[in-house]
């Protein structure tokens, strides 16, 4: 092979290779990058609340609840919103119930809506963050804690907002080997109704 | 093989083609492979065009999901299998080493996976229509469609191992365009003397190598999801499947460009050509061809705009895509002062050069109304933006196709194609399609959803205009078949410039057909090509 082309060749492949690692790269950054935005409605975690309190910015603070449809678990907040002050420590509770005859884990993913509020909305103990296995019938209250940051009275983006929707979707944790058995059933299932 | 007689050694029967490391063999079995892929993709939108032609058709029998993957084949066959393997393996592979004055391509063997590697790309696509359910997921591939949520057997993934050959093909056919202009131009040949079709190349080359390998990371993402239990794209395992449209996009959109910037090329040669004057303003040319190379790449989102983007990220991505309506207005009117005041024969390849040069500039037209990421809320996703996007690619990328056919057959057959025929064909096709998606304006901003298989009433009659059109495009294709099949075994000879004086590149240098080997003594490029004496 010429020389000159053997350098180019090389050249483009360590670009071809550079670009692969960053499309893999992309997942973690892309990851960081919405915890640090909250892009996407995901909400800022472990920040302590610095107790600032804006008293004419009251929120009204939805919440929401979702199940995968093949998880057979029943899942609803205990009040549907509550009202909060910027800055206020805000505590709600959900209530959680497996229904089927079988230990099943779930895990739960949250985001908030509008999305842009997000960066705002601040979690400080969440039920979300561990996985949860629950025996046959069993129920259990679970609490999220959170507050909204004050710096929120302060953004022009976010003047329309006066209410924010917490909302919760739990899955069942997944493993290698269940994912396509799991989904197989779910259509079989689909197909009769 | 034989060493001592390369110049004579011209392999015979099968071999000639399997083993073929001639970039012209090679670039004419591209260009069959680019027209058997143009008829498959033709006859999915033709199925297309009669279920719509009517509310409620029933051509499909209302099976809904074969909609989906009748629209998804269409897509995806016509962007990966006619126009890339068409302008750029086809035109590419025959005519950057004859503009250049290069014997051959950098990597002759390389040339040859890159075509052959396409066959089996194109079978595994064409089983991903007929396997289980098919692939109705749209070109996009979005999750959770595309995960096993929507999609729960083998279909999606023959269409991903499909665009992962295709893919390999297409990096490696880019690593040997890149290489042979860098390091095979003949003495002379600087890099602002070469044709802007080389030129057009390169940025294209160098566009695939850049973006493709993300699309292939997040193809590969998504098979693992489906295959081997992985959650990039899952929530449940937290994943998130805005990622997958973030990395497609950084490839998808990068990818029209890399459709449309050879059409660019082939139109400025053919302009230059029959306006028999040098191409008006050729650096601001270059660099406008690179600044859309740039700028493309860096517009993604302006396709996610429905996601959830902040309004600054908004605000950005409308901003940056209306920029590179900069270049390209640079480009149309350095086109048309090529024209102005030229002594202008309107041969056919001239003609879809003009077609070309209205019908881009309307699609470009309704691209900038598209950007606006206000507009785009409510247009996103129906009927306007595909009446947009095939003005810049069924008639931009696809007038390329055929004006550089018309342009360049008789070198490379050695046959001139029948004059009047090729303006039947022209005038159809101009006709045909803009019946086709003149209307899908009209539908789309009245709120048509697009990839859905039926219709209000009230759409009823444009819909049925557009469906008419499509039967006259069908029509004028078979048009264009005859006269290429007349053209290549029955066709006038032809003359090594059968254009006259205004055709000033290498390649009219040579006799039609030229040789199997051209260009082993490189040719001595004086003066400035661009110059017309």
């Amino acid at each position: 092979m010429r020389e000159d082309h053997k350098n180019v060749l090389v050249l483009l492949t360590c670009g071809v290779v550079l670009m692969a690692s960053l499309a893999y790269a992309s997942v973690p950054i892309y990851r960081i990058f919405c915890q640090k935005t909250g892009y996407g409605g995901t909400p800022t975690l472990g920040k302590m609340n610095t107790g600032v309190v804006i008293n004419n910015r009251i929120i009204k603070v939805k919440f929401n609840s979702d199940v995968a449809p093949h998880l057979p678990w029943e899942f609803e907040p205990l009040q549907s919103y509550i009202h909060l002050k910027a800055g206020e420590n805000g505590l709600a509770f959900y209530r959680v119930r497996n229904n089927s005859n079988e230990p099943v884990s779930g895990i739960a993913t949250y985001n908030v809506t509008p999305d842009k509020a997000g960066i705002y909305f601040n979690k400080v103990q969440c039920f979300c963050f561990i996985e949860q296995t629950l025996d046959p019938g069993k129920w259990v209250e679970m609490p999220v804690q959170f507050f909204i940051d004050p710096e929120l009275a302060k953004d022009s983006n976010l003047k329309d907002v006066t209410s924010i929707t917490l909302s919760y979707t739990f899955f069942p944790t997944k493993t290698a080997k269940s994912a396509r058995h799991n989904i197989q059933i779910h259509s079989i299932g689909d197909k009769n109704v | 093989m034989n060493e001592h007689t390369p110049h004579e050694h011209t392999p015979k029967g099968w071999r000639r083609w399997l083993l073929s490391t001639n970039h012209k063999d090679i670039g004419s079995m591209y260009l069959i492979f680019s027209i058997i892929g143009g008829i498959a993709g033709l006859i999915f939108s033709i199925v297309i065009r009669m279920q719509l032609a009517h509310p409620g058709g029933t051509v499909l029998g209302g099976n809904h999901q074969l909609y989906n993957v009748f629209i998804t084949s269409h897509a995806l066959i016509m962007i990966f299998f006619a126009v890339m393997p068409g302008l750029i393996g086809g035109f590419g592979n025959w005519f950057v080493p004859l503009l250049i004055g290069a014997p051959d391509m950098a990597f002759p063997r390389l040339n040859n996976i890159s075509f052959w590697l396409m066959i089996p790309a194109l079978i595994m696509a064409g089983l991903s229509t007929v396997v289980g359910m098919g692939a109705g997921t749209g070109w996009t591939m979005y999750p959770p469609l595309s995960s096993l949520t929507g999609h729960p057997d083998m279909a999606v993934d023959f269409l991903l191992f499909s665009l992962h050959l295709a893919g390999v093909s297409s990096i490696l056919g880019s690593l040997n365009f890149i290489t042979t202009i860098i390091n095979m131009r003949a003495p002379g040949m600087d890099f602002f003397k070469m044709p802007l079709f080389v030129w057009t190349i390169l940025v294209t080359s160098a566009l695939l190598l850049i973006t493709l390998p993300v699309l292939a990371g997040g193809i590969t993402m998504l098979i693992t999801d489906r295959n081997f239990g992985t959650t990039f794209f899952d929530p449940s395992g937290g994943g998130d499947p805005v990622l997958f449209q973030h990395l497609f996009w950084f490839f998808g959109h990068p990818e029209v460009y890399v459709i449309i910037l050879p059409a660019f090329g082939i139109i400025s040669q053919i302009i230059s050509t029959f306006s028999k004057k040098p191409v008006f303003g050729y650096v601001s040319m270059v660099y406008a061809i690179l600044s859309i190379g740039v700028i493309g790449c860096g517009v993604w989102a302006h396709h996610m705009f429905t996601v959830g983007l902040s309004p600054s990220a908004t605000v950005y991505f409308s901003a940056a895509t209306m920029v590179i309506a900069v270049p390209t207005g640079i480009k149309v009117f350095s086109w048309l002062a090529t024209m102005w005041g030229g002594s202008i024969r309107f041969d056919t390849p001239m003609l879809f050069a003009t077609g070309f040069i209205l019908l881009f500039t309307l699609g470009g037209l309704t691209g900038v109304v598209l950007s606006n990421g206000g507009m785009n809320i409510v247009l996103h996703d129906t009927y306007y933006v595909v009446g947009h996007f095939h003005y810049v690619l069924s008639m931009g990328a696809v007038f390329g196709l055929f004006g550089g056919f018309y342009y360049w057959i008789s070198k490379i057959c050695g046959r001139q194609y029948p004059e009047i025929w090729g303006r039947i064909h022209f005038w159809m096709l101009f006709i045909g399609v803009n019946m086709i998606f003149i209307p899908m304006h009209f539908v789309g901003y009245n709120g048509m959803p697009r990839r859905i298989p039926d219709y209000p009433q009230a759409f009823a009659p444009m819909n049925y205009i557009a469906s008419i059109g499509a039967y006259l495009t069908a029509f004028s294709t078979l048009i264009f078949l005859g006269v290429a099949l007349y053209t290549v075994f029955r066709g006038k000879k032809a003359q090594s410039n059968p254009w006259g004086v205004g055709a000033t590149t290498l390649e009219w240098t040579l006799p039609s057909p030229p040789p199997y080997h051209t260009f082993e003594t490189p040719p001595h490029i004086g003066g400035d090509l661009h110059e017309h004496k």
